[in-house]
């Protein structure tokens, strides 16, 4: 099979299980994140696909073709690292060269790939500088056509955006994403930012506690999250406690919610957590409305502007609902407002 | 140096104190320097072309008698030991602290101060107390030298001092603690992920170290190993206690000169040449690294 291949990875650090049995297939071409919050073993899976740790049990393939055991410098898999890991006492020309000097290139050569790789990342003529006099957003570029220059099976970025600027981070994101559709390179990238991930990926693996929690594409991991853990990461859900009455209905407190048919049959009558993203609910003032509503007191307002944040008090709970201004019925604090909670929305996780 | 900088900069603010702010800091170093150091060097300076007279007196001139006397082969060879044993002391006590500093800033944090706390704490025992525990250690009836016959090593009892090899052990023992404090700011601020980099840009990890670890703490170790120079070449105890005469240093023939012939001025003329001669040493190692790093 063509692309990269991850079976039964598990890695320990003393007692601690940095990942545990992980498996991934990722296909050719692909562009994939590794998405979780600080700790979840995300970049040690990625040190591990380089060849800079060793899995402690479980497999690596490429290809079809087992790289387990080879070492870092034989499967030259392109890396970006989080400190970039410039040479500083080389210039912008030397680094992007570096791999290119090792594989015995002559200066003509190399020169003529060093120019053709810094006009991609936008950075013709800039071969003398040293990476000192280089501003962040470059230094990253160079980092990036650094780690191409060997023409790697993999290109490899761990967490490359997280020292710039909001501004220049969406620029640097966008470039990146069209670089890689241009060059067609299986490429993974760490990173602990949903946005940066939904912007860019073809799939995102949700990682936490060592562990897979789902693997998808962007729409279906933030439309069908797979258990609270990826309801909570991926955007803002709102998890209310429930008890499942069948396959498409719950209880909350006292209401009665019809909710999106459940995959895996729930055991019957458990506790289950009810998720719904803040913008799928709608917010009437009108007196009991229709099938599934639920009343709740508004505690608090935010005007965003561009949408309208309304935090209710729904049988205990904190419950978000965010309303386009158009929408929006301009209640205040205090006031009793009714949820409509659209069938399809509801989601029911294990509890 | 960002210590410094910030009372600086707090100064720059307030214009009208700075300049007798900073006049009345640096009024007491400046005194003590030209007190306790220039005075002292312009009176050895002086002694040192003075004209010798009998019992250990001297008398004020400009004669080049004592500079003619150093161009002997006897201070010369004792000079260029004095030299080849701080260069050698350097070398291994370098390579010796190299690792462990780097092997240290990768520790955990509790066991990084534990040993940093441990090798300044060593810092507090004397140079005399050293080098006389170093002697009482290689005799020939110390603890060393019985556990040696008893493992069979060694054959007989007999001292392993005096020898350049005591010599050359206890500095590197003296000078050691010092080089790794001093090595350790800069293994601490190596980045892992550069040998790393270069790893997945097809080096070897021996290649990785010495294409690109290797330049990016060359100054720290050459810092380090004449920082070792400067502490050594003027050693006097540790070879007089544990070296013979042939490893004694040009400190030795200047306290012999002084205390034990009285030739004032010859002795005042050999620490002369010994302060010259390490000056010229730093202006060649400055203009060496200078010349060998990219203008940047």
């Amino acid at each position: 099979m063509f692309g990269l291949e991850i079976s039964k990875v598990t890695k320990a650090f003393g007692a601690h299980l940095a990942v545990d049995d992980v498996s991934l297939s990722i296909p050719q071409g692909e562009f994939v994140c590794f998405l979780g919050p600080s700790g979840c073993g995300k970049t040690t899976l990625m040190r591990m696909i380089a060849g800079l740790e060793q899995p402690g049990e479980g497999s690596i393939a490429l290809n079809g073709r087992d790289i387990t055991r080879q070492p870092a410098n034989v499967r030259k898999f392109g890396m970006v690292f989080q400190s970039l890991a410039l040479f500083p006492h080389l210039s912008v020309g030397e680094n992007v060269a570096f791999s290119l000097r090792l594989q015995g290139q002559d200066a003509r050569q190399r020169k003529a790939r060093v120019d053709e790789l810094l006009t991609l990342v936008r950075l013709p003529g800039m071969e003398k500088r040293a990476v000192s006099q280089l501003s962040g957003g470059q230094r990253q570029r160079v980092a990036i056509a650094r780690a191409l220059a060997q023409e790697p099976p993999i290109f490899l970025l761990d967490e490359p955006f997280s020292a710039l600027d909001a501004k220049l981070r969406e620029e640097m994101q966008i470039e990146l994403r069209l670089l890689q559709k241009r060059l067609q390179i299986t490429t993974i990238l760490v990173t602990h930012d949903q946005r940066e991930a939904m912007s860019m990926a073809d799939s995102i693996a949700v990682m936490g506690d060592g562990k897979i929690q789902q693997y998808g594409s962007p729409l279906s991991i933030y439309r069908a999250p797979a258990n609270t853990f990826v309801a909570n990461f991926i955007g803002l859900s709102n998890l209310l406690p429930v008890e499942v009455l069948d396959h498409e209905t719950v209880r909350f407190g006292a209401n009665i919610l019809k909710v999106a048919p459940m995959t895996q049959p729930t055991s019957a009558r458990g506790l289950a957590t009810l998720s719904i993203r803040p913008e799928d609910i709608q917010l009437t003032a009108a007196n009991g409305a229709g099938d599934n509503t639920v009343s709740g007191r508004i505690t608090f307002i935010r005007d965003m502007g561009s949408s309208v944040e309304v935090h209710l008090d729904c049988d205990g709970r904190d419950v978000l609902s965010v309303v386009q201004p158009r929408d929006w019925m301009g209640a205040g604090t205090g006031d009793i407002a009714h949820l409509r909670l659209p069938q399809n929305q509801c989601r029911v996780l294990a509890a | 140096m960002t210590d410094l900088a910030v009372p600086l900069k707090t100064d720059a603010e307030a214009p009208d104190r700075d300049p007798v702010v900073l006049a009345g800091l640096l009024s007491l170093p400046t005194l003590f320097l030209i007190v306790l150091c220039l005075i002292p060097l312009f009176l050895l300076v002086q002694l040192s072309f003075a004209h010798r007279e009998d019992g250990g007196l001297w008398r004020a001139g400009l004669e080049l008698t004592q500079y003619r006397q150093l161009m002997t082969p006897q201070f010369l060879k004792v000079a260029l030991f004095s030299f080849t044993l701080a260069l050698t002391t350097a070398v291994i006590s370098v390579a010796l602290a190299f690792p462990v500093a780097y092997f240290i800033s990768r520790m955990k944090r509790r066991a990084q101060i534990t040993w940093l706390v441990g090798l300044l704490s060593t810092l507090s025992l004397s140079e005399v107390l050293i080098v006389f525990a170093f002697q009482v250690l290689l005799s020939g009836s110390g603890g060393l030298v019985k556990t040696l016959v008893a493992l069979g090593v060694m054959e007989q009892a007999h001292s392993l001092y005096p020898n350049f090899a005591a010599v050359m052990v206890c500095l590197v023992y003296l000078v050691l603690p010092y080089i790794i404090l001093f090595l350790y700011p800069a293994m601490s601020q190596l980045d892992d992920d550069i040998p790393a980099a270069a790893t997945t840009m097809g080096a070897s990890p021996a290649r990785a170290f010495l294409t690109v670890v290797a330049p990016m703490v060359k100054g720290p170790l050459l810092s380090a190993g004449l920082l070792v120079v400067i502490f050594t070449v003027g050693s006097y105890l540790t070879p007089l206690v544990l070296g013979r005469p042939q490893q004694w240093t040009v400190g030795i023939l200047i306290s012999n000169g002084a205390m034990t012939t009285g030739n004032l001025p010859l002795a005042a003329a050999q620490a002369v040449a010994l302060v010259s001669l390490m000056v010229g040493l730093l202006g060649l190692v400055r203009l060496l690294s200078r010349a060998g790093s990219p203008a940047s």
